[in-house]
């Protein structure tokens, strides 16, 4: 159907004109964050559904004076349309809320900041998909026997047999009925890349810093995941000790401490060289602080790491240094005179929320 | 889009029996031509309201962008679309099994003849195909003059009110001749029983198909068809007026496809089950039948599944020896449901529906609900094709040219938020303040939507004016 392609770009259109307008609004507020699922974001969108008069439950309180004044936004549920069948919009929400996919909003993304496409290196493997159990095979395991098929031949096979008695139906399958479902697999070429978000937790990180990092690993994970089908991350936290932790951890880890950041390095390239090889995996590593190492000599250990270990087996290295109530620290400075010369090396300084965007655009626009 | 007949021979071969096998069983019908589509471009029709000729616009590619991810995530699946036209087309999936495009091909036939024959689709365009396609051609063109974003505005407004006319309309207007006027004010029902009388008593003639006869007359004050009184009587540029007439004239052609839900579904539920069973299937399909038509007839708890209480109403009214092509021909949904529904159908069939956690086991009923109250309930869900009544009653309430909108309450508050938005389209067109008399919770409203924003005042003078009119 061409026609109906035009009709939805216009109304993805519509969809990403709404979007984009709010854009750089999600890009410095954790808005999206919590509404982010494994394939799709939800974003409300007020007044993309046409207004009409319906039936439906009103809000305590909805309907006072003023009521609709910024626009209000309408219900929640696409209607059905003359020719879809279902029933039951009742949801009484007030915002509609419209799915886009990461990709969509990752395509938005690279739009808005201009981000090119990254080529990955390596080698392109064959993965599988897991596979679908949608085959049907005459012998199987009882666990994936498959009912209706199974009881749709008893059932056939009872009738031709003229066992069939409409009175008192009964059914009994003999070994020829069972039908049992059976998996197929279906390879496909892929590439998988991982992503090492290291922060910073000694006590100069601030909850403002950490949420600076929070909304810059979204974006980044959002992006690298329309990049690549198969996306690990891993969190390190690091103060004096380095250790991974779990998501949530990341988030909402609130140490204090020294600094010693050659402690994170040396966790991520222990995980690169024993679980993500260069080979099979493009590699990412984000690292965030403040930039106030614990002393000249582990700044230089950390070059030296970067230089001789790391920087060779990555796709990039981005350092992000967050402004912090203490100022900043030295560190960005300190790499950027060291490591001049490699371009594989990203550092790019935050002071504000503000700043994020093109922090983003720093770590991404090189399409590494 | 071709849209001619591109069916492989083995699925001609099935049209020509399924065909014969209906006209025997007295099945009356325009020609039915049937297309072959890729289920994505069956979601594409189907996201046109049937019309793949229609005019553009993104509400139909966001209901496309719906069905296709409903289709991908296999939650749902369009199995068939008929559009009731002269001839009448509908498309066949092409994935679907031989078995399955016999029984939607049986199927199409029961539309076929209920579109032909049943009252309220009488006064409906037979060349609506034609006409979508004039109205495309119109809409493009103001597009191209006008600039995309001024005509889409416009169209989205009037499309806001595309609910808002007056369904009782073209039939009243059939039956008191082509002499606009004499229009009686009495009750809703009364009125609609009347002209239903006032039609099925004169001889059923087959409509003209000149182009403009199938115009529905204009309104006059009070009306339930405020876009047609709107187009007539709002401020507004030839081209806006031609769009809104292009609106609503495609509001009225849907306007009976929701009035005979169940009966349109039921009917033709009735007669593929009754074809195919009655000869067409082999043996060795009618488990698979079975299986298929159970799905599509399948009423899962709380839903009413208008396919099965349709095709149950006929059997019902088989059973109770009625004249089952007379009932298609005279009723809609309320009013069939009103004829046949009695204590055995409603603890059969509506019991399960409306009281929870309630399911019919070995033919033992239970007997504790009470019939009547399934009855009404059922009926209020399909009254005004399940729509609220809002009817414009005054143009001059303020002495300035506002519009006054009275919602006839049933017992179901609106949605004031939605409402609030749909005045200030109406607002847009009007180009006067609009006021809205509703109920909200017992407590009569007053919206008045004013240079764009809706205040919301408490009123007694509602009640009194939105109380339902009398049964």
């Amino acid at each position: 159907m061409f026609r109906i392609e035009s009709d939805r770009a216009r109304f993805r259109d519509i969809v990403r004109g709404r979007i984009r307008q709010d854009l750089r609004r999600y890009l410095s507020t954790g808005e999206l964050i919590g509404r982010a699922g494994e394939k799709a974001v939800s974003i409300p969108l007020p007044q993309i559904e046409l207004p009409r008069f319906v039936f439906g439950e009103n809000p305590k309180g909805a309907g006072e004076k003023g009521d609709g004044d910024k626009g209000d936004p309408s219900d929640g549920e696409a209607s059905e349309g003359e020719g879809g069948s279902g029933a039951g919009d009742q949801e009484g929400r007030h915002i509609l809320e419209v799915e886009v996919d990461i990709e969509e909003l990752a395509e938005m993304l690279g739009d808005e900041l201009s981000l090119p496409n990254i080529e990955p290196r390596g080698k392109k493997e064959l993965a599988n998909d897991g596979g679908r159990y949608n085959g049907v095979r005459r012998a199987g395991p009882d666990s994936l026997r498959w009912f209706r098929r199974s009881y749709k031949n008893a059932l056939r096979r009872t009738i031709a047999s003229g066992m069939w008695d409409p009175n008192a139906p009964r059914v009994v399958p003999i070994r020829d009925d069972f039908r049992y479902r059976v998996k197929r697999s279906c390879p496909e070429p892929d590439s998988s890349a991982v992503v090492f978000h290291m922060m910073d937790v000694s006590g100069s990180m601030g909850r403002e810093q950490k949420e600076i990092v929070r909304i810059k690993a979204f974006w980044i994970d959002t992006w690298l995941r329309s990049q690549y089908k198969n996306l690990d991350v891993v969190y390190v936290v690091h103060d004096a000790v380095a250790k991974i932790v779990d998501q949530h951890t990341f988030f909402h880890l609130r140490e204090s401490g020294g600094t010693k950041i050659s402690s994170a390095y040396e966790l991520c390239l222990r995980q690169i060289t024993e679980r993500y090889r260069p080979e099979d995996w493009n590699i990412y590593p984000f690292h965030y602080s403040d930039g106030d190492n614990w002393s000249a000599r582990d700044t230089e250990l950390c070059v030296s790491m970067l230089r001789d270990e790391i920087l060779p087996r990555v796709n990039q290295f981005c350092y992000g240094q967050v402004k912090s109530a203490h100022g900043s620290g030295q560190f960005k400075k300190d790499l950027d005179n060291a490591l001049s010369d490699v371009e594989t090396l990203v550092t790019a300084s935050v002071n504000d929320r503000g700043d994020i965007p093109d922090s983003i655009r720093e770590f991404l626009g090189k399409g590494r | 889009m071709r849209l001619k007949s591109n069916l492989p021979a083995a699925l001609k071969y099935q049209a020509v029996i399924i065909e014969s096998a209906a006209r025997e069983a007295g099945l009356d019908f325009f020609e039915v031509v049937f297309e072959l589509l890729d289920a994505r471009d069956v979601n594409g029709v189907a996201a046109y309201g049937g019309f793949p000729v229609r005019y553009p616009s993104w509400r139909f590619g966001m209901e496309y962008e719906r069905l296709e991810k409903g289709y991908r995530w296999g939650l749902s699946k369009i199995y068939e679309l008929v559009i009731n036209n002269d001839p009448t087309y509908a498309y066949l999936v092409r994935s679907n099994s031989l078995l399955e495009q016999k029984l939607v091909m049986a199927h199409v036939y029961g539309h076929a003849d209920f579109f032909k024959n049943n009252l309220w689709f009488s006064p409906t365009d037979r060349h609506m195909l034609d006409t979508m396609g004039n109205h495309s051609t119109r809409v493009r063109r103001y597009a191209d003059a006008l600039g995309q974003e001024a005509v889409e505005t416009f169209l989205d407004r009037a499309l806001s009110l595309d609910t808002l006319v007056d369904p009782y309309l073209p039939l009243r207007a059939r039956a008191t001749g082509p002499k606009r006027g004499g229009r009686v004010h009495a009750p809703l029902s009364e009125r609609a029983l009347r002209s239903l009388e006032a039609v099925s008593a004169t001889p059923f003639t087959e409509v003209e198909d000149v182009d403009d006869a199938d115009e529905p007359p204009m309104p006059k004050l009070p009306t339930y068809d405020i876009l047609g009184f709107v187009e007539e009587n709002g401020p507004l540029d030839p081209w806006e007026r031609d769009i809104l007439r292009i609106v609503r004239r495609e509001a009225y052609y849907f306007c009976p496809q929701r009035m005979t839900k169940i009966m349109n579904e039921g009917w033709a539920s009735f007669w593929h089950s009754k074809l195919l069973t009655g000869g067409i299937l082999e043996a060795s399909e009618i488990l698979d039948f079975a299986d298929c038509h159970s799905g599509a007839t399948s009423s899962p708890q709380g839903q009413l599944n208008p396919y099965k209480i349709g095709i149950e109403l006929f059997r019902h009214a088989e059973a109770r020896g009625e004249d089952i092509f007379r009932l298609r021909r005279v009723h809609n949904d309320v009013s069939l449901v009103h004829k046949l529904v009695d204590e055995e159908f409603a603890q059969k069939c509506l019991a399960p529906i409306f009281v929870p956690g309630m399911r019919q086991r070995d033919g033992e009923t239970c007997r504790e609900v009470d019939w009547q109250l399934l009855k009404t309930r059922l009926l209020q869900e399909l009254s005004w094709g399940g729509l609220p009544q809002i009817e414009v009653v005054d143009v001059d309430a303020e002495g300035e040219g506002e519009m006054l909108l009275v919602h006839h309450h049933d017992g179901r508050d609106l949605q004031l938020g939605r409402a609030s938005e749909t005045l200030k389209a109406l607002e847009q067109l009007w180009q006067h303040p609009v006021h809205l008399l509703t109920i909200e919770e017992k407590q009569g409203r007053r919206l008045v939507c004013r240079g764009g924003e809706v205040t919301s005042l408490d009123t007694r003078e509602a009640e009194k004016a939105c109380a339902k009119e009398p049964a």
